[in-house]
């Protein structure tokens, strides 16, 4: 099942999510159906993919997502809940044994920022996981990030604080702002 | 080279007469590779076993009736049917009954769909050490199916930078996940 000119993977990727130009895709077409060794390498391309999807659903990762991300879990019926504490607030929040996605969704200005870190933090401020170089837009908006599901169903009652903290281009590092969540453990 | 004349001798014994055993050969060799085209085209397990199915009757058709003058281009051959029956699969003109009824169900079950088995705790480690980006980047395109554009802008990067981070995020993938050559 050797072949003497293997497709590299990330094109057959590309292949699989319809991101080649036409004449490179007919290429590629001509030359799976008739190598079993690149098809293979295909397949493992296709369960990475498909692993990668049943994550993204289960809500089991930590990270920055979009808004069109949390559209499109709302649109499959999934249940998401999210909260928004103010910048130096907090807010009450929980999570119950129907919820699917846990999202935090923290207001900062993040003009002139050229890269941002999510610090998440214990009730005395210290910093337990950081998130560095989240995806960020220039100007005022707002950062959603996902909490493990799983994670969160399992946790106790207490305090966790989120900072996002900002880099110029000198690298200087600033606070943009600090959110606090009391959590309370409802789910059994 | 050798996979040509292999294909070739293959369509020539089908074309000679009744030989059944070539005819389970083309199935064998071809059905895996037909499968995955219509995966990529058709994005649905069902719907690429039917295609399976019509392509490779389609072929056995054409080479029992000596349609197919050029037994060496019997892959493009394949990929022509393929190509046309992926537009009438679309166009719901299926003409499945009618060609069970003449093929019989022994050639035409469905190929083994034989995507290899991911381990979701490994994967969820691997995710989960990905760079920031490059998590959202694969995380993007393979959940959402978001074009390059989409993800571009939700990164504020070019295009061309996705592609990249996408390249590197697949190749770290498979690496942590043992897959690498």
């Amino acid at each position: 099942m050797n072949c003497s000119s293997p497709i590299d993977t990330a094109v057959l990727a590309d292949y699989w999510l319809a991101a080649l130009p036409g004449p490179e895709e007919e290429a590629i077409e001509e030359h799976l159906l008739g190598c079993d060794s690149c098809g293979a390498r295909l397949r493992e391309v296709i369960a990475l993919a498909e692993g990668v999807r049943n994550l993204a659903r289960e809500g089991t990762l930590r990270m920055a997502v979009s808004d069109t991300f949390l559209r499109r879990v709302a649109e499959e019926g999934l249940q998401v809940r999210e909260y928004a504490p103010p910048p130096g607030g907090s807010v009450q929040c929980t999570v119950t044994a129907e919820d699917d996605f846990l999202i935090g969704r923290l207001a900062a200005d993040l003009s002139g920022a050229t890269r941002v870190d999510l610090c998440l933090c214990d009730e005395r401020g210290v910093e337990q996981v950081r998130l560095p170089d989240i995806p960020v837009h220039s100007g005022p908006g707002s950062i959603a990030y996902q909490e493990p599901i799983d994670q969160a169903k399992a946790w106790p009652t207490r305090t966790m604080i989120a900072r996002l903290v900002a880099f110029d281009s000198a690298g200087t590092e600033r606070l943009l702002g600090e959110y606090t969540f009391h959590h309370t453990r409802t789910a059994p | 080279m050798e996979v040509e004349l292999e294909d070739a001798e293959l369509a020539l014994r089908i074309r000679s007469g009744s030989d059944r055993e070539a005819e389970a050969e083309l199935f064998r060799r071809m059905a895996p590779r037909i499968r995955l085209y219509g995966l990529r085209h058709l994005r649905d397990a069902h719907a690429a076993d039917d295609l399976t199915q019509q392509v490779i009757i389609t072929t056995l058709e054409a080479l029992r009736a000596g349609r197919l003058r050029e037994p060496e281009r019997l892959t493009s051959f394949v990929l022509g049917t393929c190509r046309m029956t992926v537009l009438d699969l679309r166009r719901g003109t299926q003409r499945k009954q009618r060609l069970l009824d003449q093929f019989g169900a022994d050639l035409v079950t469905p190929a083994p769909s034989s995507l290899p088995h991911v381990d979701q705790e490994r994967l969820t480690r691997c995710v989960q050490n990905l760079k920031e980006r490059e998590r959202a980047v694969v995380v993007m395109t393979f959940y959402d199916e978001q074009t390059g554009s989409d993800v571009a802008s939700f990164l504020g990067v070019s295009e061309a930078n996705v592609r990249v981070i996408r390249h590197r995020a697949i190749r770290e993938l498979r690496e942590c996940m043992g897959l690498a050559a």
